[in-house]
């Protein structure tokens, strides 16, 4: 199974020329797109309350932690059992605060599926952004607070001209590890859709996985991931060339 | 003066009602997973579904059922085994390659450098294809063994970059100072070097733990038989095994495996906090 014979770049060629290589990679991309700014917004958000808060500070920030220990297949699983069609969420939406006036299908349909894997993606990311995004904000030097606050500004003002600039480096460090964890989306796409229905909902990953060990097209994974690591690679050399440029 | 500190408090209070409103929320799915645990199986798919179970109808059947299990122990100690043995191995390697990369001044250390921080960037999962060629070859599939080789593979770029950062920061002179008196490296590096750079160890050693532990991908593709499972690819079993899935079970095993990671979790809480923000405060 493992050893087939050199055929040169056809496996590359396949894989550009596949439609599902198209949808899937669609898929990886908007689930990157959606959950990186958005674990890193709320991330940000809740390390900036906790930043000013002095009690219970330790306390709110181990709970929200938790989910990131929490491991990728249970917390798989929880999501799954919580959107199913006859679950918690579709009786909480539909026949409590009446949003909906049937049950959603969410894991029947493409962006449905995908949906919950990006709200189970930003649900378990935000306490890693929190951790960081909190160590920045403790380095920010309090007197440029201070100074913007006898110049008059506001809290907004403060945050867009002292905390942002501040915390530069941070932001960049976590777009770079988001952005090479989105594409590694894996384990919760396989618990929560098995990429149903049709392939629709896989992702990079999940579908050279099913090439590569359900139906033995070695040749064509290897291709597949090799694409992969090539845009990871890039995509990390212009990130740190970002930083490296902003930093001088 | 007084309006100000009215102002004050009262964004006090936002901040903490908006932190209780967030955190509530953000456990939510957790609780729900233990009270889905702790009520019986039939009761699972009752309409309307409840978040809390009646308070009569609570049990354990579905802890009983899972430790009466002797799968349960094997799945529970093969864990431990893989985890403890990835990172007892991946902490002497990484500190090892880290005191050299820190304190000598090679020519082959920016090479070497590189390639760890290449294979930061590009995840485990991606190589997930020539890594089992490479077990099948090695006769490691269906083996505890094909687990912990590359593991320990995955962790040690993140785990030598994070103690390099503190070897570099041992003083010189601490070692010049063995060195006149004759020291070798073994003895500088067992004795000064990593006595020094022991919370960096501690601190990515919980990482890797928890990596070992709750790691599904590979283990799904290189065990097979259920003796030899981990806990992840347990509850994944447990999932898949019938066409109505025992939701109380998997739920009742999830708990079980998550209670070892939130007391280490807990405990360690200051190596955790340490180890997430070395890397990302830089620059």
């Amino acid at each position: 199974m493992l050893a087939q014979p050199f055929n040169g770049f056809e496996n590359y060629r396949e894989v550009f020329r596949d439609q599902t290589f198209r949808t899937v990679f669609v898929n990886s991309i908007v689930y990157t797109l959606i959950t990186v700014p958005g674990q890193m917004a709320v991330g940000l958000l809740t390390a900036i309350l906790l930043n000013g808060i002095k009690r219970f500070s330790v306390t709110f920030r181990v709970i929200n932690y938790l989910p990131v220990v929490t491991s990728w297949v249970i917390a798989s699983l929880v999501f799954r059992y919580i959107f199913n069609t006859e679950g918690l969420l579709n009786y909480f939406l539909w026949k409590i605060v009446k949003v909906t006036s049937a049950n959603i299908r969410w894991l029947d349909t493409r962006w449905g599926g995908i949906s919950v894997a990006m709200i189970l993606g930003i649900w378990k990311g935000i306490g890693w952004n929190m951790v960081i995004f909190l160590a920045a904000l403790q380095q920010v030097p309090a007197d440029l607070y201070e100074a913007s606050e006898i110049d008059g500004c506001g809290a907004w003002k403060k945050f867009i001209h002292v905390t942002l600039p501040g915390i530069r480096g941070t932001i960049l460090f976590a777009l770079i590890e988001l952005t090479i964890g989105g594409f590694n989306v894996f384990t919760s796409i396989k618990m929560i859709t098995g990429g149903k229905p049709a392939h629709q909902t896989d992702t990079l990953l999940t579908w050279m996985y099913y090439k590569a060990f359900s139906t033995g097209r070695f040749g064509y994974a290897a291709a597949l991931s090799f694409v992969m690591a090539l845009c990871l690679g890039l995509l990390a050399v212009v990130q740190f060339r970002m930083m490296r440029s902003r930093d001088n | 003066m007084r309006s100000l500190n009215r102002t004050k408090i009262r964004s006090m209070v936002c901040r903490y009602i908006l932190l209780a409103l967030g955190t509530v929320i953000f456990t939510l799915p957790m609780i729900y997973m233990i009270s889905t645990s702790l009520r019986p199986n039939g009761a699972l798919y009752e309409y309307p579904p409840r978040f809390f179970p009646k308070w009569e109808a609570l049990t354990l059947e579905n802890y009983c059922y899972i430790l009466s299990q002797s799968k349960f122990y094997l799945n529970f100690l093969n864990s431990v085994f893989v985890s403890l043995t990835t990172i007892v191995l991946a902490a002497a390697l990484s500190s090892a390659m880290a005191f050299v990369l820190g304190k000598f001044k090679l020519k082959a250390n920016r090479l070497i450098f590189g390639f760890i921080i290449l294979s930061m960037i590009i995840p485990g999962t991606t190589m997930i294809v020539p890594q089992f060629e490479l077990a099948t070859k090695l006769n490691l599939v269906n083996h505890l063994w094909g687990l912990i080789p590359f593991y320990i593979a995955w962790v040690i770029p993140f785990s030598t970059f994070m103690i390099k950062g503190f070897m570099e920061n041992i003083p010189g002179e601490i070692m010049e100072a063995s060195w006149i008196d004759g020291a070798n490296v073994w003895t500088v590096f067992t004795q000064i070097a990593l006595p020094l750079a022991s919370p960096a160890v501690a601190s990515v050693s919980i990482f890797n733990f928890l990596t070992a532990w709750e790691e599904y991908p590979w283990a799904n593709t290189v065990i097979n038989d259920t003796g030899k499972r981990t806990l992840p690819i347990a509850i994944a079993g447990f999932f898949g095994q019938h066409q109505f899935t025992q939701w109380g079970y998997v739920f009742a095993m999830s708990v079980l495996t998550l209670i070892p990671v939130i007391l280490i979790f807990i405990l360690c809480q200051k190596f955790f906090v340490q180890g997430l923000t070395a890397g990302s405060v830089k620059g």
